[in-house]
Order: structure tokens, then sequence, then C-alpha cells
């Protein structure tokens, strides 16, 4: 039986290490969690790269994971009464976005499946796995639409701040949830998105919630993207394609990371992929 | 009788490997849908893959102790992220057995939750969302 045993954890090991040797790099750095975070950390040290006219250069296919709670590192949210009851309600809603829905803005971003960013002198353009979805964001000044009704998406403009792109988003509808956590958000919610570019490897994303409908005060969090593998590229992502889910009334209400409202919500772990 | 031990060591190991890579969170979450107090171990053979988006699916006859054959369906993970991680949609073939350990509708429909499936003489993790607890083989839990 001792034999038997030791037999095993020796195989164990050989196997662990056989098995941690065959894996491919960008599979085992897909298993780093990236934290949620409040202030951007210190960069791998490699350079950013720069375009033409000496800009930080956003450009790149970015893994940028899937972070479920993004209030994390700062609950208790700055609930008013309203955005407190927003939020338990959720334990009665079925997430938006198992009907395929848009995620809306700033939710896009945490949401799972890269993106590539392509920079250019006059706008930014997010392309998105998820949802198969894009954003076209102009830094040429312009100011946003004077009228226009909510959209899922919201309206964005985008001015540069030495390397960081900020992103200011207005005229979000009430209709899209902030994560899969269910923190929620009104039809008030003002978002302002900066992006900055901390190495070679890395991208700073950060997002203020500004809601004072559902919140006493702004809050603001962040994480890290990681670009992706270079032999990555995006597919298409159809929700509709097989959503048997939905077609079939599969769905339940609740947060889409099985977190409780009864004090017992969980932080799931963050992930790339 | 040394064989054994072997093989549930590496497959022990295998499961520790891939079940470390988490699920990917899409766009519905696992306690909305299926019961962590019904988790199902299904022995058949499969019958058809859908291998679209949101989610893969994977069909299976199952027999029953009785004899009586089911058919099942199984939610996995999304193609997109399987393909990263070198899966085809030829992977999971079909006439060919496979075993699924994972959970149950909560509809109580046969249709399951795939959380570490087994083919090909693999043992892969590969759910279709977060939140639910882990399923793997008996001898892993």
């Amino acid at each position: 039986m001792t034999t038997r045993t030791g037999l095993q954890v020796f195989l164990t090991v050989i196997a662990f290490a056989i098995a941690a040797l065959g894996l491919p790099p960008h599979l085992t750095a897909q298993q780093n969690s990236s934290p949620v975070l409040t202030e951007a950390p210190a960069g791998d040290g490699t350079p950013v790269p720069r375009t033409p006219d000496g800009r930080a250069d956003l450009s790149g296919f970015w893994n940028k994971g899937t972070h479920p709670n993004t209030s994390a590192p700062i609950e208790p949210l700055p609930f008013t009464a309203e955005g407190l009851k927003a939020f338990n309600d959720v334990a009665n809603l079925i997430d938006p976005t198992s009907y395929c829905r848009f995620p809306g803005i700033p939710r896009m971003n945490s949401s799972p499946y890269p993106m590539e960013i392509v920079q250019l002198p006059d706008r930014v353009i997010f392309l998105y796995e998820y949802m198969h979805n894009f954003r076209v964001i102009w830094t040429d000044g312009r100011q946003h639409r004077p009228t226009w009704p909510t959209t899922l998406m919201g309206d964005s403009v985008g001015w540069w701040e030495g390397d960081t792109l900020v992103i200011d988003t207005v005229n979000l509808s009430g209709d899209t949830w902030l994560d899969s956590h269910g923190n929620r958000h009104s039809d008030e919610l003002h978002v302002v998105e900066r992006w900055r570019r901390i190495s070679a490897n890395e991208l700073w994303y950060e997002a203020t919630i500004d809601d004072p409908k559902f919140y006493t005060e702004p809050w603001t969090t962040g994480w890290v993207m990681p670009l992706a593998p270079p032999d990555w590229e995006l597919m298409e992502y159809a929700c509709t394609d097989n959503n048997r889910d939905a077609e079939e009334g599969l769905l339940q209400p609740g947060a889409l990371d099985g977190s409780g409202r009864d004090g017992t919500a969980i932080a799931t772990p963050s992930t790339y992929r | 009788m040394r064989v054994l031990p072997v093989l549930t060591a590496v497959t022990a190991v295998t499961v520790a490997l891939l079940a470390a890579a988490p699920p990917a969170l899409a766009h519905h979450s696992f306690a909305a849908q299926f019961d962590a107090n019904r988790p199902v171990t299904l022995e058949g053979t499969v019958t058809k893959v859908e291998w679209q988006n949101p989610h893969i699916w994977v069909y299976l006859d199952v027999a029953g102790p009785d004899g009586e054959v089911v058919a099942w369906e199984c939610e996995g993970d999304n193609p997109n992220t399987l393909t990263r991680r070198g899966w085809t949609s030829e992977s999971v073939e079909v006439g060919k057995p496979i075993t699924i350990y994972g959970y149950q509708a909560r509809t109580g429909a046969a249709i399951c939750n795939g959380r570490t499936w087994v083919f090909g003489g693999r043992t892969v993790f590969a759910a279709a969302n977060d939140g639910g607890p882990p399923a793997a083989p008996p001898e892993q839990r």
C-alpha cells in the first residue's frame, strides 16, 4: 500500500512536469488572474510602441479577459436607495446578455473574448469579438450628439490626455448591466473610460461610473489587459446562431456569476480567454 | 494492478491542469440554468455535435441500467475559446464514446452543463460558464 502510494506520488510529479512542459506558453499565461484594481500598476518595463507622431499606440490584439465583478475592490458601493433596490432586483431578473443584447458600456470591456484596437490619427476603433461588436471613438474634437435617444452602447467621444485615451460616454439606456455580477446602472449613467498602454504587453483600463440616480458618488474601477498571443485573430461570435438557452426557455433569473443578493455575493475570479 | 494507479495519477493531473484554466463566463450563468444539486455522469455515444456560437452542444445516447437509451444534450464551452485551446469541430466525433461529468438542467430535462469531458483518450475541462461547482470524475472530487 505504501509502495503504491509512493509510486502514485512519483508518477503524479512526473506527469505534472510533462504536462506543464507540454502546455503552450499562452495557455499557461491564460491561467494568471488579472485582479480588478483601483489604480494602474507599473508596467513590465517593455517600451510602449508609438505612432509616427509620437503618441502612445494602443493598437494591438488584446486578450482582455473576463471580469465578472468589477466592483470587487471597492465594495460596498455607494448606493442610493433606488440603486440598492435595483441591485437586489437582479435575483428576479434574467441577465440581458443572455438574450444576446449588447452588453453596453462599460460591460463590453469586462465581457469575455479578445478585442483588437486600431488607432488612427483622428479616431480609435475597437473591434470586439464578443457579440461581434465595435466602437468608433472619434478624437477630432467633436462633441456628443445634441439630441439622440438612449442606446445600448451610448454616445461616445474621445480625446487624448498625454498618452491616455479618455472616452466619455452618455445617452446609455438603463437596459444593460454594469457587469456579470449584476451591478446595475440607470439611464442617467455617464461613463468616463481611460485607456493607457503601460508597456508593450499591457493595457491599463479604468472606468468611472457616474450615475447619480443609483450611486451617491462616482466610483472607479480598472484592470490590466494583456496582449494576446500573436497567432490569435478575431473570430465570429454570433450570439444568436445557436442560443438554445434563450430560445428554449432554459434561462433563469440571477446574476451571471452566480452570486446571491443575501450578503453572500461571490467575487468570481477574473480570467483571460 | 499497477496500471490503474498510473492512469489515475495521470488523469488526476490532467484534470487539475485543465481545471486550472477557468471556464468562460459567457452570456449566461451556470446557476441560471443548471442545478448544482443534480450532478450527472453520462457515458454514451456521440450522435451529433453543434460547433456553433455561443456554445457548443454535444448530443449523446446514454443507456440506463435498464437498457433504455436516453438522448442527452450537453452544453460546452465557446467554440472560439476551444479553437484557441487547440480543439477543432472534429475533436468530438460522432459515433465515438464519450463520458461527460456535469449538471442537469433545472427544468429536469435530459440537458446538461458539461464540465469535464472524457473522449479520445483525453480528459478536459470545457464548461460553458462560471459560477457552477466543479464536476470531475468521482476519484478527483
